[in-house]
């Protein structure tokens, strides 16, 4: 994952890293791709578009690289990772280290990988990204390819199949360190924090373009986030747009085909465009 | 962008853009679909911001390029600096606000000055309406039972000058308007204006 992770070789050891991976923050993610633009020749980007934690990367490269963001779209995120997500990550940071495949971190090492961990952690965060309408309609209580209940603990339910299924896709794609530091890294990040304790300060004397967007029934990153990340902007006069789109579908919905929302980054898009003097 | 520039401004929305100077910082609250605001950045080369309730309005006016965010007049206003824009425009909101007294001083603390439209409740009809018949009214700028309207806070054209002037605003300019949105001459307004439209400065 990343540029450089924990799977990679440490050149001091010859062996993986693993947890002798230095923790990385946010601002550091920002710092490497501000490096990228620097070896490519890049000023200026037209927009910094991103969600979740992408949206945390947007809004430290608004306050770290002003000038260098023309317009900015942060998706539903946060200026803070609020203490029931650093609650719901060290679930799946737990799971991972009470697989015993996870050998404290060294299991590359070992030629052991901690799927079932991992699988877990996935499925716990996976809950997160849903929303209760959403599973309802997609699974209701339906069950699994039988008639009635096993009495027994196999996958009954259609929703405990497509959390297994949804964990064990994961394992496959995904390094279980690189899932200790990734949500690490959001669990660290408060940008007000840096600021003073003001958030507005982050963004003090700034002429970006900001486009801040929420998804009603996102219960991760709630839209009081997404407001409160609007308020500090208007606190520093900034040019700034606010949308709530209705969806049921949860936290997820910022990958999906949601025609507002959609809709609203274009125009928000071909605005900044037409500000930027860039042809259509 | 969508080019809506061809398209004619409602009336009293005409008249407050006639009052605004080319080139000034506007913050327009209640700004449903910006209209005003759009015609105002093509035509008076404004920088203008918006807040609106609905979500509709607001996906319409950032979809066209506008910069308006989702909020209301009583809990976002607080969050602008001092001095922020140099007019700030509540349109036929007023009556909606809970806590308009609060409102008005934030308008004039975010803006050098502010432009207010409200239905006036001393209209002639009103009354009428109230002394007749004995009836909450139902007109066609007050279109709601009295059940179901969001409107909370009535003033009469009168009351609102007598709150100014316990506020120290100044009147820069007030505006009659009829049924239609016509305008009508300043003489016995408080009776036979259907909206009073007004630019308001800090300060007598």
């Amino acid at each position: 994952m990343g540029t450089t992770g924990p799977s990679d070789i440490d050149p001091a050891t010859g062996k993986p890293w693993g947890l002798n991976f230095p923790v990385i923050t946010i601002g550091d993610m920002v710092q490497v791709q501000a490096r990228l633009l620097d070896a490519l020749g890049i000023d200026q980007l037209f927009c910094v578009v991103g969600g979740s934690m992408g949206g945390m990367q947007v809004l430290e490269w608004c306050s770290n690289y002003p000038e260098r963001v023309f317009s900015a779209v942060p998706i539903a995120t946060a200026a803070k990772h609020s203490a029931q997500n650093i609650a719901f990550h060290e679930v799946g940071r737990q799971a991972i280290a009470a697989d015993p495949d996870w050998c404290d971190g060294a299991y590359l090492e070992q030629g052991k990988n901690p799927d079932r961990g991992l699988a877990v952690a996935r499925m716990a965060a996976h809950i997160t990204y849903l929303s209760e309408p959403a599973l309802h309609r997609k699974f209701g209580r339906n069950l699994q390819e039988r008639k009635g209940f096993s009495y027994g603990f196999d996958a009954d339910f259609q929703v405990e199949s497509y959390l297994r299924y949804q964990g064990s896709t994961f394992v496959e794609r995904f390094d279980a360190n690189s899932y200790l530091y990734i949500t690490r890294a959001m669990d660290y990040f408060d940008l007000a924090e840096e600021h003073g304790g003001v958030l507005a300060n982050a963004f003090k004397g700034t002429k970006t373009r900001f486009c801040v967007m929420s998804f009603s029934s996102d219960w991760l990153f709630p839209t009081s986030e997404s407001r409160t990340i609007m308020r500090a902007l208007n606190a520093v006069a900034a040019n700034v747009s606010f949308v709530e789109v209705q969806s049921d579908k949860g936290h997820d919905a910022f990958l999906l085909d949601e025609p507002q929302f959609h809709a609203t980054l274009k125009g928000f898009l071909q605005g900044a465009a037409d500000h930027r003097g860039l042809a259509p | 962008m969508i080019n809506r520039s061809k398209q004619v401004l409602r009336v009293d929305l005409a008249l407050i853009a006639e009052m605004v100077a080319p080139g000034a910082r506007v913050l327009d609250v209640g700004c449903g679909d910006g209209a005003l605001l759009d015609w105002l950045g093509q035509h008076k080369q404004v920088d203008g911001r918006g807040i609106e309730l609905s979500m509709a309005g607001v996906a319409a006016a950032v979809s066209h390029g506008l910069s308006v965010v989702q909020g209301d007049a009583d809990t976002d206003l607080s969050y602008y600096p001092d001095d922020s824009f140099d007019y700030v425009i509540l349109s036929q909101t007023l009556q909606a606000t809970r806590d308009p007294r609060r409102v008005l001083a934030n308008m004039l603390r975010i803006g050098k000055h502010a432009i207010v439209s409200f239905p006036n409740f001393g209209h002639w009809r009103i009354r009428m309406d109230i002394s007749l018949h004995g009836r909450m009214p139902v007109t066609d700028t007050l279109s709601y039972q009295w059940y179901e309207t969001p409107n909370i806070h009535f003033c009469t054209i009168r009351d609102f000058l007598v709150l100014c002037q316990d506020m120290n605003i100044g009147v820069l300019r007030s505006v009659a308007l009829g049924r239609s949105g016509n305008v009508l001459p300043n003489i016995w307004s408080n009776l036979l204006a259907a909206q009073g439209m007004f630019l308001l400065s800090r300060g007598t």
